[in-house]
């Protein structure tokens, strides 16, 4: 019978299955699993990063130590403090354009456990270099972060993850609203949708985005 | 019987005679037993006693191990240099020739008695060699510890130094100024009971290992320092204590010796967690030739508390945190991974990366206001209090490089834009938005607009040195 203990029982397997630990972004309507690979993929302009701030802010305020691997150095830590990230709970790692580097610096972050959010940035990495990344990756960081209260959540162009990802989420932009006229004209608001991939009847979610001119 | 008692009367002189002798020996064994157990304390008192306390107690540990920091030098317990060294005048004498050696000035004093090893010192002039019992009965009374009032009526009695006190009945005395004077005439009988306080704590502990042959790399030393470590932290956990700070020196062949100094901002003996720390340390600047020897100091520290709160948020363990960073920068390089700090200056990019610091688990001002009176239900269920709306702001994202555009500019208006990726019409844009550190200085060094292509994204456009960029995109 010793052969039988490699099969998870019934019950184990629905205790896995089990949302023990959900963070919720209402302005977004969704929520994320803690534990689990998190996905926005969209194209320019569709609010991936607005989310991944979004969820960067909500975990820092409270403490919690998140780390961003930035693929191509496009972080903005303005814009991350504009959406109320607490810059001292941040760790950032620059990757500089390598995908190497980068699956492996989240590849020791995942290890580290403890990070209440790795947000992997694959924004700007050319697309061909991104195929190349063998998809065990993602089956290996799903399950290395398993058991954690780690959140995984990759933005990129296109979706990467496959079925490694507990929640995948396609983003567009609906429009984009300006304000004033003629040459005296400002961006005030983007309309974005996202719906699930996971969820085939799932509902779109639609929200907005503004625009905040505020000087820090 | 004549001869009996010639006999007797022999024996017992003999008898007497050993008896005596022996006697004589138990004597001189326990004068000697004495002398050896009797105390002395050294004194020595300096005007630059601050300045040079480094020295003193290093003259003062050449002599002894019980020593005492005063204020204004070191008190040492002296007791048992008799057999090595001499009576008191050598031990002083000594002293003297120590400090003499290290080109320091003081006042020294040997005593039996620290009280008067004190009082002594500090009344004699530098180095200065004389009598002990009549320098001391010659001690004005101000240098003793008495009351202002007490010395005024004395000296209108005539009393001013320590041996006119002592022709006084000491029970006169006591009588007169209360049980608590019999301190005084103690010290002035010299039979102060005052004890050496060592108060000089060591705050590092170390290790050194000479090898036999000089290895190349440091890794090859890893099981040596291993076994270090053992030792050390055993000494420090001895203590009661942790640490927070090693150093360690290797000393190269034909090079100058390489120093490593590697802190936490944690207290912790985990022999593994400091050994990786240390090896991805020394990997970042290794040494430049063969290394012949090492040395680690563990610096003291107080040990952290284990228990966290209950209601602690998830963080990463601290030593699992440092580890993480350390390999992460010997992997991406050491500059480009740590915290971001927003700069102060109208910069482009006014914010960098500061590599020195780590995540220090803060909480912000909102969250810390409403942390002690949720703290109970915000990590309880939900994982997160759902209460706190982040703000859901328009992000910016970076181009690094950024993308070389051609813009076409009719009337003033920007009409199109094309790059090596996408092209398309301008649908909407907004600027044009000045940017310079210094624009009182100098001409606008960035014009910047923010622009919608159609079928596109929205793109902050700059113009620069007559060449359109595209800086990053609104997402």
């Amino acid at each position: 019978m010793a052969h039988l203990s490699l099969v998870k029982s019934l019950a184990r397997l629905k205790e896995e299955q089990q949302h023990s630990d959900e963070i919720v972004l209402d302005r977004f309507g969704i929520a994320l699993t803690r534990g689990a690979i998190t996905e926005f993929a969209g194209a320019a302009s569709s609010g991936k990063t607005s989310v991944a701030l979004s969820l960067l802010a909500k975990l820092t305020a409270f403490g919690e130590i998140c780390a961003v691997v930035d693929s191509c150095g496009g972080f903005d830590a303005y814009s991350a403090v504009l959406a109320g990230v607490e810059l001292e709970n941040l760790l950032w790692i620059k990757c500089d354009g390598d995908v190497e580097k980068a699956f492996m610096s989240a590849d020791y972050l995942v290890q580290a456990k403890g990070f209440g959010c790795i947000w992997l940035n694959l924004n700007g990495l050319p697309e061909n270099k991104l195929r190349l990344v063998p998809k065990t990756y993602w089956f290996r960081y799903r399950t290395r972060i398993k058991e954690t209260p780690t959140l995984l959540v990759v933005t990129s162009p296109e979706s990467v993850t496959g079925s490694a990802s507990q929640h995948g989420f396609e983003m567009t932009r609906e429009r984009a609203i300006w304000s004033g006229t003629g040459r005296f004209k400002l961006l005030r608001n983007l309309e974005i949708k996202m719906y699930s991939r996971k969820q085939f009847y799932g509902e779109v979610s639609r929200t907005e985005i503004e625009m905040d001119y505020s000087q820090i | 019987m004549a001869r009996f008692r010639e006999l007797r009367s022999r024996w017992i002189i003999r008898k007497s005679s050993i008896f005596e002798t022996g006697k004589i020996k138990m004597l001189k064994s326990a004068e000697v037993r004495l002398r050896i157990m009797s105390k002395l304390f050294a004194c020595i008192i300096s005007e630059s006693a601050n300045r040079d306390e480094a020295v003193l107690l290093s003259v003062a540990q050449n002599f002894s191990p019980r020593i005492e920091r005063l204020d204004d030098g070191v008190l040492f317990d002296v007791s048992g240099l008799t057999r090595l060294i001499g009576d008191g005048k050598a031990i002083e004498q000594n002293i003297v020739k120590e400090m003499q050696r290290r080109n320091v000035a003081g006042k020294v004093s040997v005593a039996e008695n620290a009280e008067t090893a004190m009082l002594l010192a500090r009344a004699r002039g530098a180095s200065e060699l004389v009598n002990p019992i009549d320098e001391f009965t010659d001690l004005p009374l101000r240098q003793i510890d008495i009351g202002a009032d007490t010395l005024n009526v004395f000296n209108d009695l005539g009393i001013h130094h320590v041996r006119d006190l002592l022709a006084v009945p000491t029970d006169e005395l006591v009588k007169r100024y209360g049980r608590e004077f019999e301190r005084v005439v103690r010290t002035i009988r010299q039979k102060g009971d005052r004890c050496v306080v060592p108060n000089i704590k060591e705050t590092d502990v170390s290790w050194s290992y000479e090898l036999d042959f000089a290895v190349h790399n440091f890794e090859q030393l890893i099981f040596v320092v291993n076994r270090g470590f053992d030792q050390l932290f055993a000494r420090v956990a001895y203590e009661g204590l942790s640490t927070e700070q090693i150093d360690i020196t290797l000393n190269l062949r034909k090079k100058e010796a390489k120093f490593y100094e590697i802190k936490t901002s944690f207290p912790t003996l985990e022999k593994s967690f400091w050994l990786k720390l240390v090896n991805l340390r020394i990997a970042l600047d290794p040494p430049e030739s063969e290394i012949v020897s090492v040395r680690v100091i563990a610096h003291f520290a107080k040990p952290r508390p284990d228990q966290r709160g209950l209601y602690a948020v998830s963080r990463p363990e601290p030593e699992s945190l440092l580890l993480t960073v350390n390999k992460l920068k010997k992997l991406v390089g050491e500059t480009e991974v740590g915290v971001p700090v927003l700069l102060n200056q109208r910069l482009a990019r006014p914010f960098a990366l500061d590599g020195t610091r780590t995540p220090s688990s803060a909480l912000s001002d909102a969250a810390s206001r409403t942390h002690v009176e949720k703290s109970s239900t915000l990590y309880a269920a939900s994982g997160v209090c759902s209460t706190r709306r982040p703000r859901s702001v328009i992000a910016f994202n970076y181009f690094r490089p950024m993308i070389r555009a051609s813009v076409v500019v009719r009337d003033g208006r920007l009409v199109h834009l094309k790059t090596r990726a996408f092209r398309g019409s301008v649908v909407e844009y907004s600027g044009v938005w000045r940017a310079n550190s210094r624009w009182w200085e100098r001409p606008w060094s960035v014009e910047e607009w923010d622009v919608e292509v159609e079928n596109n994204g929205l793109y902050r456009l700059r113009f620069a040195r007559q060449e359109w960029f595209l800086v990053g995109e609104y997402d």
